[in-house]
């Protein structure tokens, strides 16, 4: 019974956490970066234990640019077809602001909630 | 069928990105073409980066995702734009103005819910201040949008309450017509003089150009056609490498080629031309039956406002009749709208009016997903052999 519910806060974090992430990954970059970096980067600093598939992350950078979010332009590529790479908004900036700044006050929260339940280890 | 089903690259025969891109494109079947183009580019550009930094096909396709897993994530990206930016701006504003009431995740999950079912996020959100206002707006919204959708089901006369009836008849009215003229001029300018340079090889060079202008040009058709006619168009390019080719250098040579392989090129050519008689003609009709329903829709407000239907200066032989009644000028030469005339006027204009937006939305949905298909046709890649 239990071993179904074992995953689910992990999926329904992911689902909460993923466009702040990318959003972070892609404020960061220094430059444009392209879907792929930024997959990559996701991964290499991902916890072990987590994963998250590669490909979601397209559908989510479309709707992020549909949204104003993100802006996009095409890059020539020696590797094959010219690569989308992005860089945030204004309103992406701003959005971004105030996800992190709900983050850390929902993080504050469920830690403090947490550490009630410690002696249960 | 999943991603556990390709085989390894170690068959010589099989590329396994082009593998799995058929697996893709099958699980996107029922999606809509646009959609699934970009997402098979999206995968292929991917892919190909992930082996050419060195892991392997097999690694790269099981990082990517399953074709199944990849095709629910692209199902659920929202039809229309803004919705979403619009709850989190709600949002945020709300959590701004509140002091210390615990904000949780559940702000961006109301969002998503907002943006996708106002009754969803209206449930969702209780949880949270910031995000119930969010809701509020959008259950406000989600009502109005609502009754707006009820009055379009109307019979006959609900087209007037379509904004994608109005943007083709700019379309067709406007915009369409010009756009049309400006690239067949371009196409038959640039193709006579290159044909007519041809013996002199400067022609060739010429041609390429002009196919690579025509590709240039269908996907800025594209876009306008997205803008006024409301059906998706790819939002990537075809990659320069299509499906199933194993290149991994794209030079010079291997573009242009690629470009005169591509059935899009030639497509996109055809349409260009193609589409100036046709455009003539939508824009003909589009502008006669649109000026004669308001025209006969104006008539009766000029009356009721007092005003003459129009002025004229002729001899006793000429008769002019409006309606099947004959309309005589004053002694100013003004001519009035005959007594019992308005209604029926009216009404015809009403019905000119209706029949156009029937007739633009029409059109407009044949021309898009002609665009479309243009945009999004490729050579189906071969099923592959073990």
């Amino acid at each position: 019974m239990s071993a179904p519910l074992d995953d689910k806060l992990e999926r329904d974090l992911s689902v909460g956490t993923a466009w702040l992430v990318v959003l972070a990954t892609i404020a960061r970059a220094e430059e444009p970066i392209h879907g792929y970096e930024i997959a990559r980067q996701l991964a290499a600093e991902a916890p072990e234990g987590l994963s998250f598939k590669q490909g979601t992350l397209y559908p989510m950078l479309r709707t992020m640019e549909s949204e104003g979010l993100l802006r996009s332009a095409l890059v020539p590529s020696s590797e094959g077809p010219a690569r989308k790479c992005f860089t945030l908004t204004a309103d992406g900036r701003r959005v971004l602001v105030a996800w992190h700044d709900t983050w850390r006050r929902t993080n504050k929260w469920v830690n403090r909630v947490l550490g009630g339940v410690d002696e249960l280890r | 069928m999943n991603s556990a089903d390709i085989p390894s690259d170690q068959s010589p025969s099989l590329d396994p990105v082009r593998a799995y891109l058929l697996q893709l494109e099958l699980a996107l079947e029922s999606c809509d073409p646009a959609l699934r183009h970009d997402a098979l580019i999206d995968a292929e550009v991917h892919l190909r980066a992930s082996i050419a930094a060195g892991t392997s096909p097999a690694q790269a396709i099981a990082e990517y995702g399953s074709p199944e897993e990849i095709a629910t994530a692209y199902r659920s990206i929202p039809t229309t734009g803004g919705s979403l930016r619009s709850a989190i701006s709600a949002s945020a504003a709300s959590a701004g103005s509140r002091s210390e009431t615990v904000a949780s995740a559940v702000d961006r999950e109301a969002s998503v819910s907002a943006a996708t079912s106002a009754d969803t996020s209206a449930t969702t959100s209780a949880t949270t201040s910031a995000a119930a206002s969010a809701a509020a707006a959008h259950s406000d919204h989600g009502a109005a949008s609502s009754r707006w959708k009820s009055l379009r089901r109307i019979p006959l006369v609900g087209v007037w309450f379509h904004p994608i009836a109005w943007r083709s008849l700019a379309y067709f009215g406007i915009i369409g017509f010009p756009l049309a003229l400006a690239y067949f001029v371009w196409v038959v300018t640039v193709g006579t003089i290159a044909l007519g340079m041809l013996p002199i090889l400067i022609g060739l060079p010429l041609l390429v150009f002009l196919l690579g202008s025509a590709r240039a040009l269908s996907l800025f058709e594209g876009k306008v056609v997205e803008l006024f006619l409301g059906v998706r168009m790819p939002r990537r390019t075809q990659p320069v490498v299509g499906i199933g080719e194993g290149a991994s250098q794209v030079g010079f040579w291997s573009r242009i080629l690629c470009w005169l392989r591509d059935i899009r090129s030639w497509l996109s050519l055809g349409y260009l031309v193609g589409n100036f008689p046709i455009s003539l003609a939508a824009f003909t009709a589009t502008l006669t039956l649109s000026v004669m329903g308001l025209v006969l829709v104006g008539m009766p407000i000029l009356d009721l406002f007092g005003l003459p239907i129009g002025v004229a200066e002729m001899d006793d032989s000429t008769r002019i009749h409006f309606l099947f009644t004959e309309v005589k000028p004053d002694a100013d030469g003004k001519l009035w709208l005959p007594p019992g005339a308005a209604i029926p006027s009216f009404l015809l204009g009403f019905c000119f009016l209706t029949a156009t937006l029937w007739l633009v939305r029409g059109m407009g949905w044949v021309y898009a997903h002609v665009v479309q298909a243009i945009q999004v046709a490729r050579p189906r890649p071969a099923a592959p052999t073990r």
